[in-house]
């Protein structure tokens, strides 16, 4: 009798209200005691009062999972059925942030698209700190506008499954909502500004805001290190022409920090100067071998001779190049073969790791599951 | 490893090979994973001994070829 719904109310999404809330949490909140002794005929009124007494938010929690007082109320509210003037003053009051999140949550449940967008997306500038329940039983801080976005983006939400909503751009492109607007746009605005004026660097004073900015020497400084930056990535590219472009920007700054970047960039074209040297090195003997290897195919016709050419013609490029080059392109080398044979070890000790690769089919199984759950493999 | 048969009260089975010192928590996981219905909404009982997450199946002296029922929240 007091479990069945307003005889009066509207079914919701096809169905009785309450089914909205799934079978066993629903005959966990009617066997609560909260339930049985508070919500005992309740009405709209008399339910604000109960909901200002409100102090934490949650699902189910506990190993009975056991319902917290807010999805009772909930519950009540389903049963019912608030007009919606009565739901929207529980949002837009602003004394009791438990009453607000109580409606909020209810118009998600109930409320049709337009309307859940409508009136949940001005909480969004809500920053009120809120208690919630956890099911291990502890209490966690979360905020409001928090909260609201859990209830906009996510499906599930205190152990009750929020029915779909359409995204906001459908509705947009449909023409019930206008584009968002945020309360944060006029200060991003002002960011992007900011930023566009550093890059041009040219603007004397064009926005008042800027004047203390124009030409402060922190602020090219920066500038002048982001273009290094962008010149050192294009540095593999464009070599020669960085160098000449580095030597005229020292002539024209000559600031006490070019000493430093100076010192960097020589040592920077020290290396270049090596790896220069040696990919010209390495190129002339490219050529010498494909010369060699075509004059001794003219001469041999056989596909073993082709072969014993090529391999001879190797060793004795990579003889030449060893003898040829000096102490830092050896190393280069030999840090190129370190760098191959590590990731292969590591590869090979992480399929170990994971026993994915185990030889009975149904264990390795059993170890992909749980290394997708984030659990070891099974010894 | 050990291989645990949990029992459903409408008789579905499940079958999970595990490692002993896993937790309760991370039998649910499994389960979950091989039933489709969610970890937090899955019980698992021994009469009425409910199983606490953080306890490992070694302390409950879980064993191989043990049954365990399931139920959900």
């Amino acid at each position: 009798m007091a479990n069945r719904t307003d005889p009066a109310a509207k079914s919701i999404r096809g169905t009785n209200p309450q089914n909205l809330v799934e079978k066993i949490v629903r005959s966990k909140i009617y066997q609560n005691t909260y339930w049985k002794e508070q919500c005992f005929g309740l009405t709209a009124e008399t339910l604000v009062d109960k909901a200002m007494e409100l102090d934490h938010i949650g699902g189910t929690f506990g190993g009975n999972r056991k319902p917290t007082p807010f999805m009772c109320l909930v519950m009540k509210m389903l049963q019912i059925q608030p007009e919606k003037d009565i739901v929207v003053e529980f949002i837009k009051n602003d004394d009791y942030k438990y009453v607000r999140v109580l409606g909020a949550f209810y118009l998600r449940l109930t409320g049709t698209d337009t309307d859940v967008y409508r009136y949940l997306e001005p909480l969004y500038n809500d920053y009120r700190k809120l208690r919630q329940k956890l099911p291990e039983g502890k209490f966690v801080l979360t905020h409001v506008d928090d909260f609201i976005d859990e209830l906009l983006t996510k499906d599930y939400s205190c152990d009750i499954a929020l029915p779909r909503i359409k995204k906001r751009w459908t509705l947009e492109s449909l023409g019930a909502l206008e584009p968002r607007k945020s309360v944060l746009e006029d200060d991003f605005e002002e960011e992007e500004e900011k930023e566009e004026n550093d890059q041009d660097g040219l603007e004397d004073g064009a926005l008042e805001k800027d004047y203390y900015r124009g030409r402060s020497p922190v602020r090219e400084r920066d500038r002048d290190r982001r273009r290094d930056s962008h010149r050192h990535r294009d540095r593999d590219y464009d070599r020669d022409r960085d160098y000449e472009r580095d030597r005229d920007y020292d002539r024209e700054r000559g600031r006490g920090r070019e000493r430093d970047r100076e010192r960097e960039r020589d040592r920077e074209r020290d290396r270049d100067r090596h790896r220069l040297r040696e990919e010209k090195e390495y190129g002339r003997d490219r050529d010498r071998d494909r010369e060699r290897e075509g004059r001794e195919r003219e001469r041999r016709d056989r596909d073993r001779g082709r072969r014993r050419s090529h391999s001879r013609s190797r060793s004795r490029s990579r003889d030449r190049k060893r003898h040829a080059r000096s102490i830092s392109p050896r190393r280069h080398e030999a840090d190129d073969v370190g760098v191959r044979e590590e990731p292969k070890k590591k590869e090979k000790k992480e399929k170990k790791d994971d026993g994915t690769d185990h030889p009975d089919p149904e264990i390795a199984e059993a170890n992909r599951l749980r290394a997708a759950l984030g659990l070891k493999p099974l010894r | 490893m050990i291989e645990v048969v949990l029992t459903d009260s409408l008789r579905k089975k499940v079958r999970v090979k595990c490692n002993d010192d896993d937790t309760i928590g991370d039998l649910k996981k499994q389960v979950a994973a091989q039933t489709g219905t969610s970890a937090d909404k899955i019980r698992i009982q021994k009469w009425s001994n409910i199983y606490k997450d953080h306890i490992t199946l070694k302390d409950y002296e879980i064993h191989d070829g043990m049954s365990l029922e399931l139920h959900y929240n």
